[in-house]
Protein backbone atom coordinates (compact mmCIF):
# COMPACT_ATOMS: atom_id res chain seq x y z
CA UNK A 1 0.00 0.00 0.00
CA UNK A 2 1.45 2.97 -1.22
CA UNK A 3 1.39 6.53 0.59
CA UNK A 4 0.83 7.58 3.78
CA UNK A 5 -2.50 8.18 5.91
CA UNK A 6 -4.44 5.90 3.91
CA UNK A 7 -7.64 4.21 5.32
CA UNK A 8 -8.07 0.74 4.35
CA UNK A 9 -11.55 1.20 3.38
CA UNK A 10 -12.58 -2.28 2.66
CA UNK A 11 -11.29 -3.26 6.30
CA UNK A 12 -13.07 -0.22 7.91
CA UNK A 13 -16.55 -1.55 6.69
CA UNK A 14 -15.86 -5.02 7.21
CA UNK A 15 -15.16 -3.85 11.01
CA UNK A 16 -18.23 -1.77 11.19
CA UNK A 17 -19.94 -4.24 10.02
CA UNK A 18 -18.68 -6.89 12.44
CA UNK A 19 -19.16 -4.59 15.51
CA UNK A 20 -22.76 -4.55 14.09
CA UNK A 21 -23.55 -7.42 14.44
CA UNK A 22 -21.63 -7.94 17.60
CA UNK A 23 -23.91 -5.86 19.00
CA UNK A 24 -27.10 -7.25 17.21
CA UNK A 25 -26.55 -10.34 18.97
CA UNK A 26 -27.44 -10.34 22.39
CA UNK A 27 -30.79 -8.55 21.04
CA UNK A 28 -30.90 -11.64 18.95
CA UNK A 29 -29.99 -14.18 21.31
CA UNK A 30 -31.41 -12.41 25.09
CA UNK A 31 -29.26 -13.76 28.15
CA UNK A 32 -27.14 -11.85 30.71
CA UNK A 33 -25.13 -14.70 30.48
CA UNK A 34 -24.07 -14.56 27.04
CA UNK A 35 -24.15 -10.11 27.16
CA UNK A 36 -21.26 -11.15 29.89
CA UNK A 37 -18.96 -13.22 27.76
CA UNK A 38 -19.49 -10.75 25.18
CA UNK A 39 -18.58 -7.61 27.47
CA UNK A 40 -15.53 -9.71 28.46
CA UNK A 41 -14.66 -10.27 25.47
CA UNK A 42 -14.69 -7.07 23.99
CA UNK A 43 -12.99 -5.70 26.81
CA UNK A 44 -9.85 -8.34 26.40
CA UNK A 45 -10.02 -6.34 22.42
CA UNK A 46 -9.17 -3.57 24.03
CA UNK A 47 -6.32 -4.98 26.09
CA UNK A 48 -5.38 -6.76 23.04
CA UNK A 49 -5.35 -3.81 20.64
CA UNK A 50 -3.56 -2.22 22.85
CA UNK A 51 -0.87 -4.53 23.71
CA UNK A 52 -0.51 -4.61 19.67
CA UNK A 53 -0.23 -1.21 18.76
CA UNK A 54 3.37 -1.06 21.32
CA UNK A 55 4.40 -4.40 21.18
CA UNK A 56 3.03 -6.20 18.11
CA UNK A 57 4.47 -2.54 15.70
CA UNK A 58 7.79 -2.00 17.34
CA UNK A 59 8.46 -6.16 18.50
CA UNK A 60 9.10 -4.87 22.24
CA UNK A 61 7.34 -7.39 23.82
CA UNK A 62 5.79 -6.47 27.17
CA UNK A 63 5.22 -9.19 29.41
CA UNK A 64 3.41 -7.53 31.77
CA UNK A 65 0.51 -5.61 30.57
CA UNK A 66 -1.46 -7.00 33.64
CA UNK A 67 -0.07 -4.58 34.89
CA UNK A 68 -1.34 -1.38 33.42
CA UNK A 69 -4.73 -3.23 33.83
CA UNK A 70 -5.00 -4.27 37.49
CA UNK A 71 -3.58 -0.58 37.72
CA UNK A 72 -6.48 0.77 35.90
CA UNK A 73 -8.73 -1.93 37.66
CA UNK A 74 -7.67 -0.98 41.20
CA UNK A 75 -7.92 3.02 40.33
CA UNK A 76 -11.32 2.39 39.78
CA UNK A 77 -12.22 0.34 42.82
CA UNK A 78 -10.37 2.64 44.96
CA UNK A 79 -11.45 5.91 43.91
CA UNK A 80 -15.42 4.60 43.47
CA UNK A 81 -15.46 2.58 46.94
CA UNK A 82 -12.81 4.08 49.04
CA UNK A 83 -13.12 7.74 48.46
CA UNK A 84 -16.99 7.44 47.14
CA UNK A 85 -16.45 9.00 44.04
CA UNK A 86 -18.99 8.88 40.87
CA UNK A 87 -17.93 6.23 38.37
CA UNK A 88 -17.52 7.86 35.55
CA UNK A 89 -14.25 9.22 37.18
CA UNK A 90 -13.09 6.17 36.64
CA UNK A 91 -12.17 6.08 33.00
CA UNK A 92 -9.53 9.32 33.22
CA UNK A 93 -8.06 8.47 36.35
CA UNK A 94 -7.22 4.96 35.30
CA UNK A 95 -5.98 6.36 32.26
CA UNK A 96 -3.46 8.98 33.88
CA UNK A 97 -2.23 6.53 36.37
CA UNK A 98 -1.37 3.76 34.09
CA UNK A 99 0.06 6.36 32.21
CA UNK A 100 2.47 7.26 35.20
CA UNK A 101 3.27 3.80 35.23
CA UNK A 102 4.28 3.34 31.58
CA UNK A 103 6.82 6.29 32.11
CA UNK A 104 7.98 5.65 35.27
CA UNK A 105 8.90 1.90 33.57
CA UNK A 106 9.32 3.08 29.95
CA UNK A 107 12.05 5.96 30.45
CA UNK A 108 14.70 3.75 32.44
CA UNK A 109 14.08 0.52 30.11
CA UNK A 110 12.85 1.18 26.50
CA UNK A 111 16.48 3.09 25.92
CA UNK A 112 17.91 -0.24 26.34
CA UNK A 113 18.56 -2.91 23.79
CA UNK A 114 17.76 -6.33 24.84
CA UNK A 115 15.38 -7.87 27.54
CA UNK A 116 15.01 -5.25 30.19
CA UNK A 117 11.51 -3.99 29.03
CA UNK A 118 10.21 -7.49 28.83
CA UNK A 119 11.64 -8.26 31.92
CA UNK A 120 10.97 -4.96 33.84
CA UNK A 121 6.97 -5.25 32.96
CA UNK A 122 6.87 -9.06 33.94
CA UNK A 123 8.78 -8.31 37.59
CA UNK A 124 6.45 -5.24 37.98
CA UNK A 125 3.40 -6.73 37.45
CA UNK A 126 4.51 -9.66 39.78
CA UNK A 127 5.15 -6.80 42.34
CA UNK A 128 2.10 -5.24 41.61
CA UNK A 129 0.28 -8.19 42.90
CA UNK A 130 2.21 -8.80 45.77
CA UNK A 131 1.91 -5.55 46.69
CA UNK A 132 -2.29 -5.48 46.23
CA UNK A 133 -1.56 -8.43 49.71
CA UNK A 134 0.73 -5.80 51.78
CA UNK A 135 -0.65 -3.01 51.85
CA UNK A 136 -4.62 -5.16 52.50
CA UNK A 137 -5.85 -1.95 54.39
CA UNK A 138 -6.38 -0.15 51.35
CA UNK A 139 -6.65 -2.73 48.68
CA UNK A 140 -8.76 -5.56 50.20
CA UNK A 141 -5.78 -7.86 50.45
CA UNK A 142 -6.67 -11.42 48.91
CA UNK A 143 -10.47 -10.61 48.27
CA UNK A 144 -9.98 -7.63 46.83
CA UNK A 145 -12.12 -4.27 46.33
CA UNK A 146 -16.27 -5.20 46.63
CA UNK A 147 -19.55 -3.48 46.00
CA UNK A 148 -18.06 -1.04 42.56
CA UNK A 149 -21.08 0.63 41.37
CA UNK A 150 -21.70 0.03 37.97
CA UNK A 151 -21.10 2.61 35.07
CA UNK A 152 -24.41 1.66 33.60
CA UNK A 153 -26.88 0.05 35.25
CA UNK A 154 -28.54 -1.94 32.03
CA UNK A 155 -26.11 -4.81 31.15
CA UNK A 156 -26.93 -4.49 27.41
CA UNK A 157 -26.35 -0.69 27.32
CA UNK A 158 -23.22 -1.31 28.98
CA UNK A 159 -22.03 -4.04 26.22
CA UNK A 160 -22.92 -1.80 23.70
CA UNK A 161 -20.69 1.25 25.40
CA UNK A 162 -17.79 -1.11 25.73
CA UNK A 163 -18.17 -2.56 22.09
CA UNK A 164 -18.57 0.99 20.95
CA UNK A 165 -15.27 1.80 23.05
CA UNK A 166 -13.62 -1.13 21.06
CA UNK A 167 -14.63 0.12 17.92
CA UNK A 168 -13.55 3.74 18.57
CA UNK A 169 -10.16 2.78 19.71
CA UNK A 170 -9.09 0.18 17.11
CA UNK A 171 -10.33 2.35 14.51
CA UNK A 172 -8.00 5.05 15.66
CA UNK A 173 -4.92 2.71 16.26
CA UNK A 174 -5.41 1.42 12.89
CA UNK A 175 -5.53 4.29 11.35
CA UNK A 176 -2.26 5.59 13.43
CA UNK A 177 -0.76 2.46 12.40
CA UNK A 178 -0.78 3.23 8.91
CA UNK A 179 0.02 6.89 8.99
CA UNK A 180 3.78 7.93 9.62
CA UNK A 181 3.71 7.01 13.09
CA UNK A 182 3.16 3.45 12.83
CA UNK A 183 5.46 3.29 9.72
CA UNK A 184 8.12 4.59 12.56
CA UNK A 185 7.47 2.21 14.94
CA UNK A 186 7.66 -0.88 11.80
CA UNK A 187 10.68 0.26 10.88
CA UNK A 188 11.76 0.66 15.09
CA UNK A 189 11.01 -3.25 15.03
CA UNK A 190 13.58 -4.33 11.93
CA UNK A 191 16.59 -1.95 13.56
CA UNK A 192 17.11 0.57 15.97
CA UNK A 193 20.30 1.95 14.36
CA UNK A 194 19.09 2.14 10.90
CA UNK A 195 16.12 4.55 12.70
CA UNK A 196 18.89 6.78 13.97
CA UNK A 197 20.42 7.13 10.78
CA UNK A 198 17.66 7.95 9.42
CA UNK A 199 17.48 10.46 12.63
CA UNK A 200 14.26 9.31 13.54
CA UNK A 201 14.48 9.73 18.09
CA UNK A 202 13.55 6.22 18.86
CA UNK A 203 13.10 6.72 22.45
CA UNK A 204 10.62 9.03 22.41
CA UNK A 205 8.31 6.91 19.70
CA UNK A 206 8.53 4.10 21.82
CA UNK A 207 7.54 5.90 25.19
CA UNK A 208 4.75 7.58 23.55
CA UNK A 209 3.88 4.34 22.11
CA UNK A 210 4.08 2.57 25.31
CA UNK A 211 2.01 5.49 26.95
CA UNK A 212 -0.80 5.49 24.56
CA UNK A 213 -0.80 1.96 24.61
CA UNK A 214 -0.75 1.63 28.44
CA UNK A 215 -3.98 4.41 29.20
CA UNK A 216 -5.76 1.83 26.60
CA UNK A 217 -5.40 -0.60 28.49
CA UNK A 218 -5.85 1.34 32.10
CA UNK A 219 -9.18 1.90 30.41
CA UNK A 220 -10.08 -1.37 30.04
CA UNK A 221 -8.92 -2.16 33.71
CA UNK A 222 -11.45 0.57 34.28
CA UNK A 223 -14.36 -1.03 32.38
CA UNK A 224 -13.79 -4.54 33.69
CA UNK A 225 -13.72 -3.34 37.23
CA UNK A 226 -17.66 -1.45 36.50
CA UNK A 227 -18.22 -4.76 34.90
CA UNK A 228 -17.78 -7.28 37.61
CA UNK A 229 -17.80 -4.27 40.50
CA UNK A 230 -15.38 -5.84 42.27
CA UNK A 231 -11.40 -6.17 41.62
CA UNK A 232 -9.06 -8.79 43.08
CA UNK A 233 -5.16 -9.06 42.92
CA UNK A 234 -5.49 -11.63 40.28
CA UNK A 235 -5.88 -9.01 37.61
CA UNK A 236 -2.32 -8.40 38.00
CA UNK A 237 -1.16 -12.10 37.43
CA UNK A 238 1.32 -13.28 34.88
CA UNK A 239 -1.67 -15.63 33.08
CA UNK A 240 -3.11 -12.02 32.67
CA UNK A 241 -0.39 -10.69 30.19
CA UNK A 242 -0.40 -14.36 28.78
CA UNK A 243 -4.12 -14.64 27.64
CA UNK A 244 -3.71 -11.09 25.92
CA UNK A 245 -0.13 -12.06 24.24
CA UNK A 246 -1.78 -15.32 22.82
CA UNK A 247 -5.07 -13.43 21.91
CA UNK A 248 -2.83 -11.14 19.88
CA UNK A 249 -0.99 -13.99 18.29
CA UNK A 250 -3.68 -15.76 17.58
CA UNK A 251 -4.71 -12.66 15.65
CA UNK A 252 -1.77 -11.67 14.00
CA UNK A 253 1.19 -9.55 15.22
CA UNK A 254 1.03 -6.12 14.71
CA UNK A 255 -2.29 -6.34 12.30
CA UNK A 256 -3.97 -3.95 15.01
CA UNK A 257 -7.50 -5.87 13.89
CA UNK A 258 -6.25 -9.01 13.92
CA UNK A 259 -5.70 -9.51 17.83
CA UNK A 260 -9.17 -7.86 18.29
CA UNK A 261 -10.24 -11.05 16.65
CA UNK A 262 -8.10 -12.74 18.57
CA UNK A 263 -9.70 -11.68 21.94
CA UNK A 264 -13.20 -12.48 20.94
CA UNK A 265 -12.30 -15.69 19.55
CA UNK A 266 -10.24 -16.82 22.82
CA UNK A 267 -12.73 -15.45 25.45
CA UNK A 268 -15.44 -17.72 23.69
CA UNK A 269 -13.13 -20.36 23.44
CA UNK A 270 -12.37 -20.05 27.08
CA UNK A 271 -15.98 -20.19 28.00
CA UNK A 272 -15.98 -23.42 25.96
CA UNK A 273 -13.60 -24.50 28.32
CA UNK A 274 -14.72 -23.83 31.45
CA UNK A 275 -15.03 -27.18 32.47
CA UNK A 276 -11.18 -27.78 32.35
CA UNK A 277 -10.85 -25.50 34.62
CA UNK A 278 -7.60 -25.04 36.13
CA UNK A 279 -6.12 -26.58 32.62
CA UNK A 280 -7.16 -23.60 30.51
CA UNK A 281 -3.47 -21.96 30.68
CA UNK A 282 -2.03 -25.10 29.73
CA UNK A 283 -4.59 -25.22 26.89
CA UNK A 284 -3.81 -21.91 26.01
CA UNK A 285 -0.26 -22.81 26.05
CA UNK A 286 -0.48 -24.95 23.68
CA UNK A 287 -2.60 -23.35 21.78
CA UNK A 288 -0.08 -20.10 21.67
CA UNK A 289 3.26 -22.87 20.61
CA UNK A 290 0.86 -24.73 17.69
CA UNK A 291 0.26 -21.36 15.99
CA UNK A 292 3.55 -20.17 16.21
CA UNK A 293 4.96 -23.12 15.16
CA UNK A 294 2.55 -23.47 11.89
CA UNK A 295 0.98 -19.90 11.76
CA UNK A 296 3.93 -17.26 12.58
CA UNK A 297 1.45 -14.93 11.39
CA UNK A 298 -1.14 -15.73 13.47
CA UNK A 299 -4.62 -16.85 12.40
CA UNK A 300 -7.05 -13.70 12.08
CA UNK A 301 -4.88 -10.98 9.93
CA UNK A 302 -3.83 -13.70 7.53
CA UNK A 303 -7.05 -15.17 6.85
CA UNK A 304 -8.52 -12.09 6.08
CA UNK A 305 -6.11 -10.65 3.67
CA UNK A 306 -6.49 -14.20 2.05
CA UNK A 307 -10.02 -13.74 1.55
CA UNK A 308 -9.90 -9.93 0.69
CA UNK A 309 -7.30 -11.15 -2.02
CA UNK A 310 -9.34 -13.82 -3.74
CA UNK A 311 -12.61 -10.82 -3.77
CA UNK A 312 -10.17 -8.67 -5.60
CA UNK A 313 -9.31 -11.62 -7.77
CA UNK A 314 -13.34 -12.23 -9.06
CA UNK A 315 -14.21 -8.86 -8.98
CA UNK B 1 40.33 27.42 3.20
CA UNK B 2 38.30 29.17 6.00
CA UNK B 3 34.88 28.28 5.05
CA UNK B 4 35.19 24.37 6.90
CA UNK B 5 32.01 22.48 6.78
CA UNK B 6 33.42 19.71 8.98
CA UNK B 7 36.35 20.46 11.31
CA UNK B 8 37.55 17.50 13.89
CA UNK B 9 40.43 18.70 16.52
CA UNK B 10 42.12 16.03 18.40
CA UNK B 11 39.54 13.67 18.67
CA UNK B 12 40.24 10.77 20.91
CA UNK B 13 38.68 6.83 21.59
CA UNK B 14 39.67 3.90 23.34
CA UNK B 15 37.85 0.70 24.31
CA UNK B 16 39.86 -0.66 27.20
CA UNK B 17 43.16 -1.65 26.37
CA UNK B 18 42.52 -0.63 22.03
CA UNK B 19 43.74 3.02 21.03
CA UNK B 20 41.02 3.29 18.14
CA UNK B 21 41.83 6.54 17.52
CA UNK B 22 44.75 8.62 18.09
CA UNK B 23 44.67 12.46 18.55
CA UNK B 24 43.05 12.63 14.89
CA UNK B 25 42.52 16.13 13.44
CA UNK B 26 40.76 16.61 9.64
CA UNK B 27 38.77 19.08 8.05
CA UNK B 28 36.87 19.00 5.10
CA UNK B 29 35.63 21.79 2.94
CA UNK B 30 32.22 22.07 1.46
CA UNK B 31 31.58 20.26 -1.72
CA UNK B 32 35.05 18.25 -1.41
CA UNK B 33 35.08 14.18 -2.05
CA UNK B 34 37.17 13.08 0.52
CA UNK B 35 38.25 9.39 1.13
CA UNK B 36 39.35 7.51 4.05
CA UNK B 37 42.08 4.95 3.59
CA UNK B 38 43.55 2.80 6.17
CA UNK B 39 44.22 -1.12 6.54
CA UNK B 40 41.49 -3.44 8.36
CA UNK B 41 41.60 -2.17 11.87
CA UNK B 42 42.69 1.53 11.46
CA UNK B 43 39.62 2.89 12.91
CA UNK B 44 37.69 4.08 10.17
CA UNK B 45 34.71 3.11 10.90
CA UNK B 46 34.79 4.24 13.90
CA UNK B 47 35.63 7.37 13.25
CA UNK B 48 32.01 7.21 11.40
CA UNK B 49 30.92 6.44 14.71
CA UNK B 50 32.32 9.13 16.26
CA UNK B 51 31.47 11.61 13.68
CA UNK B 52 27.71 10.54 13.75
CA UNK B 53 27.73 10.08 17.58
CA UNK B 54 26.86 7.01 17.37
CA UNK B 55 29.53 6.48 20.03
CA UNK B 56 30.51 9.09 22.18
CA UNK B 57 34.42 10.43 22.03
CA UNK B 58 36.78 10.14 25.05
CA UNK B 59 38.34 13.78 23.41
CA UNK B 60 38.49 16.25 20.95
CA UNK B 61 36.46 18.94 19.18
CA UNK B 62 33.18 17.91 16.40
CA UNK B 63 32.34 21.22 14.55
CA UNK B 64 29.43 20.73 11.56
CA UNK B 65 28.54 24.11 10.47
CA UNK B 66 29.97 25.69 13.74
CA UNK B 67 27.55 23.49 15.81
CA UNK B 68 29.68 21.34 18.18
CA UNK B 69 28.21 17.32 17.58
CA UNK B 70 29.69 16.05 20.64
CA UNK B 71 27.10 15.13 23.10
CA UNK B 72 24.34 14.94 20.58
CA UNK B 73 22.10 12.33 20.26
CA UNK B 74 22.32 10.48 16.70
CA UNK B 75 18.97 11.72 15.63
CA UNK B 76 20.35 15.41 16.69
CA UNK B 77 23.87 14.69 14.10
CA UNK B 78 21.05 13.48 11.40
CA UNK B 79 18.75 16.83 11.98
CA UNK B 80 21.51 18.97 11.50
CA UNK B 81 23.07 17.72 8.37
CA UNK B 82 24.98 14.76 8.37
CA UNK B 83 23.47 11.41 7.41
CA UNK B 84 25.52 8.08 7.07
CA UNK B 85 25.56 4.42 5.39
CA UNK B 86 26.17 1.37 7.38
CA UNK B 87 28.88 -0.86 6.35
CA UNK B 88 26.66 -4.06 6.36
CA UNK B 89 23.53 -3.21 4.16
CA UNK B 90 20.42 -2.86 7.00
CA UNK B 91 17.58 -2.07 5.44
CA UNK B 92 14.51 -2.44 7.49
CA UNK B 93 13.29 -5.47 7.12
CA UNK B 94 9.56 -5.74 6.41
CA UNK B 95 9.08 -2.72 5.02
CA UNK B 96 9.07 -2.23 1.12
CA UNK B 97 11.72 -0.53 -0.44
CA UNK B 98 9.43 3.33 -0.95
CA UNK B 99 8.63 2.83 3.10
CA UNK B 100 12.39 2.25 3.52
CA UNK B 101 12.92 5.61 1.81
CA UNK B 102 9.85 7.15 3.72
CA UNK B 103 11.31 6.65 6.92
CA UNK B 104 14.42 8.73 6.09
CA UNK B 105 12.25 11.22 5.44
CA UNK B 106 10.30 11.35 8.47
CA UNK B 107 12.96 13.62 10.78
CA UNK B 108 12.48 17.25 11.68
CA UNK B 109 14.89 18.55 8.40
CA UNK B 110 12.39 17.35 5.64
CA UNK B 111 9.75 19.87 4.64
CA UNK B 112 8.16 18.35 1.68
CA UNK B 113 4.43 18.55 0.50
CA UNK B 114 4.33 15.12 -0.77
CA UNK B 115 6.84 13.13 0.93
CA UNK B 116 5.84 9.87 -1.21
CA UNK B 117 6.65 11.68 -4.12
CA UNK B 118 9.43 12.81 -2.96
CA UNK B 119 10.85 9.33 -2.46
CA UNK B 120 9.94 8.23 -5.65
CA UNK B 121 12.09 10.82 -6.89
CA UNK B 122 14.70 10.03 -4.70
CA UNK B 123 14.14 6.15 -5.89
CA UNK B 124 14.63 7.04 -9.10
CA UNK B 125 17.84 8.98 -8.96
CA UNK B 126 19.83 5.58 -7.37
CA UNK B 127 17.76 3.70 -10.05
CA UNK B 128 15.23 1.42 -7.90
CA UNK B 129 11.91 3.14 -8.89
CA UNK B 130 10.72 0.11 -10.80
CA UNK B 131 11.58 -1.84 -6.93
CA UNK B 132 9.26 0.68 -4.86
CA UNK B 133 7.02 -2.00 -3.60
CA UNK B 134 9.55 -4.48 -3.36
CA UNK B 135 10.49 -6.18 0.09
CA UNK B 136 13.68 -4.64 0.91
CA UNK B 137 15.15 -7.39 2.29
CA UNK B 138 14.70 -9.25 -1.33
CA UNK B 139 17.00 -6.80 -3.33
CA UNK B 140 20.20 -8.29 -4.42
CA UNK B 141 22.98 -6.47 -2.66
CA UNK B 142 23.96 -4.13 -4.86
CA UNK B 143 20.31 -3.09 -4.90
CA UNK B 144 20.71 -2.83 -1.52
CA UNK B 145 23.43 0.01 -1.14
CA UNK B 146 21.53 1.91 -3.73
CA UNK B 147 18.61 1.86 -1.33
CA UNK B 148 21.18 2.56 1.71
CA UNK B 149 21.96 5.40 0.00
CA UNK B 150 18.58 6.55 -1.34
CA UNK B 151 17.57 6.46 2.42
CA UNK B 152 20.17 8.58 3.57
CA UNK B 153 19.68 11.08 0.93
CA UNK B 154 16.53 11.29 1.49
CA UNK B 155 17.45 12.53 5.45
CA UNK B 156 18.53 15.66 2.64
CA UNK B 157 22.47 16.08 4.12
CA UNK B 158 25.03 18.03 3.16
CA UNK B 159 27.61 15.99 4.48
CA UNK B 160 27.34 11.64 3.41
CA UNK B 161 29.38 9.81 5.23
CA UNK B 162 29.51 6.50 2.89
CA UNK B 163 30.64 3.54 4.79
CA UNK B 164 32.35 1.32 2.06
CA UNK B 165 30.14 1.48 -0.53
CA UNK B 166 31.45 -0.68 -2.86
CA UNK B 167 32.01 -3.59 -0.01
CA UNK B 168 30.80 -6.80 -1.83
CA UNK B 169 29.70 -5.99 -5.32
CA UNK B 170 31.14 -7.09 -8.33
CA UNK B 171 33.02 -4.53 -11.27
CA UNK B 172 29.59 -3.49 -12.67
CA UNK B 173 27.94 -2.59 -9.48
CA UNK B 174 30.74 -0.43 -8.56
CA UNK B 175 30.79 1.50 -11.74
CA UNK B 176 27.71 1.96 -11.38
CA UNK B 177 27.65 3.35 -7.53
CA UNK B 178 30.45 5.40 -8.47
CA UNK B 179 28.67 7.15 -11.22
CA UNK B 180 25.75 7.67 -8.62
CA UNK B 181 28.03 9.44 -6.07
CA UNK B 182 29.60 11.41 -8.84
CA UNK B 183 26.12 12.83 -10.09
CA UNK B 184 25.12 13.56 -6.63
CA UNK B 185 27.88 15.20 -5.91
CA UNK B 186 27.28 17.08 -9.10
CA UNK B 187 23.63 17.50 -8.79
CA UNK B 188 23.30 18.95 -5.12
CA UNK B 189 26.56 20.10 -4.75
CA UNK B 190 26.80 17.20 -1.80
CA UNK B 191 30.03 16.99 0.54
CA UNK B 192 31.32 13.34 0.54
CA UNK B 193 33.36 11.13 3.10
CA UNK B 194 33.83 7.81 1.83
CA UNK B 195 35.50 4.53 2.98
CA UNK B 196 36.97 2.50 0.71
CA UNK B 197 39.31 -0.50 0.39
CA UNK B 198 39.01 -0.96 -3.64
CA UNK B 199 41.61 1.36 -4.39
CA UNK B 200 41.55 2.09 -8.35
CA UNK B 201 37.72 3.52 -8.79
CA UNK B 202 38.35 5.12 -4.92
CA UNK B 203 41.15 7.28 -6.25
CA UNK B 204 38.86 7.66 -9.08
CA UNK B 205 36.20 9.21 -7.51
CA UNK B 206 38.08 11.50 -4.24
CA UNK B 207 39.25 14.85 -4.63
CA UNK B 208 41.52 13.92 -1.49
CA UNK B 209 42.37 10.76 0.64
CA UNK B 210 43.02 10.74 4.32
CA UNK B 211 44.99 8.09 5.38
CA UNK B 212 44.77 6.43 8.73
CA UNK B 213 46.62 3.70 10.23
CA UNK B 214 46.32 2.48 14.09
CA UNK B 215 43.64 5.24 14.57
CA UNK B 216 46.43 8.03 13.66
CA UNK B 217 46.48 9.86 10.32
CA UNK B 218 49.57 9.32 8.29
CA UNK B 219 49.06 10.88 5.33
CA UNK B 220 46.60 13.60 3.61
CA UNK B 221 46.46 14.55 0.69
CA UNK B 222 45.74 14.29 -3.04
CA UNK B 223 45.32 10.48 -4.22
CA UNK B 224 48.32 10.82 -6.28
CA UNK B 225 50.39 12.60 -3.65
CA UNK B 226 49.55 9.56 -0.99
CA UNK B 227 50.10 6.99 -3.27
CA UNK B 228 53.83 7.94 -3.32
CA UNK B 229 53.87 9.10 0.12
CA UNK B 230 56.64 6.40 2.19
CA UNK B 231 54.65 5.83 5.22
CA UNK B 232 51.52 4.94 3.27
CA UNK B 233 53.47 2.48 1.44
CA UNK B 234 54.60 1.28 5.00
CA UNK B 235 51.21 1.06 6.07
CA UNK B 236 50.40 -1.05 3.72
CA UNK B 237 52.78 -3.08 2.24
CA UNK B 238 55.62 -2.84 5.25
CA UNK B 239 58.90 -1.07 5.86
CA UNK B 240 61.35 -1.22 2.76
CA UNK B 241 63.99 -3.66 3.61
CA UNK B 242 62.12 -5.93 5.97
CA UNK B 243 60.44 -8.00 3.31
CA UNK B 244 62.81 -10.43 1.57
Amino acid sequence: MRGLHQLDRSAAIVGTAALGVLAMVPVLFPGNYLIGVLTVAAIYGIWAVSWDFMCGLTGRENFGHALFIGVGAYAAGFMNVQLGWGPWWSLPIAMVLSTAFALLLGFPTLRLRGPYFALAMLSAAVIMQRLMLIFWEYTGGEEGIQDITPLIRNHLHYYWFVLLLLGVITFVLSWLARSRWGLILRAIRGDEATCLAAGIPITRYKIISLVISAALAGLGGALYAHYQLQVSPQLFSIITSITIITMVYVGGMGSIYGPVGGALLLTLLTEGLRDVGEWRLMVYSVLLILIIFFLPNGFIAPLWQRLRATLRGRP
Amino acid sequence: MSQMLLEVEGLDKRFGGLHAVKQLSLQVAKGEIVGILGPNGAGKTTLFNLLTQFIAPDAGRIVFKGHSLRGLKPHRVVALGVARTFQLCRPFPGLSVLENVLVGSLGPRVHHPDLVERAMHLLEQVGLSSKADTAAELLSYGDQRRLEIARALATEPELLLLDEPFAGLGSAEIEAISALIRQLHAEKQLTILLIEHKLREFMQLVSRVIVLDFGEQIADGTPQQVVENPRVIEAYIGKQGAMP
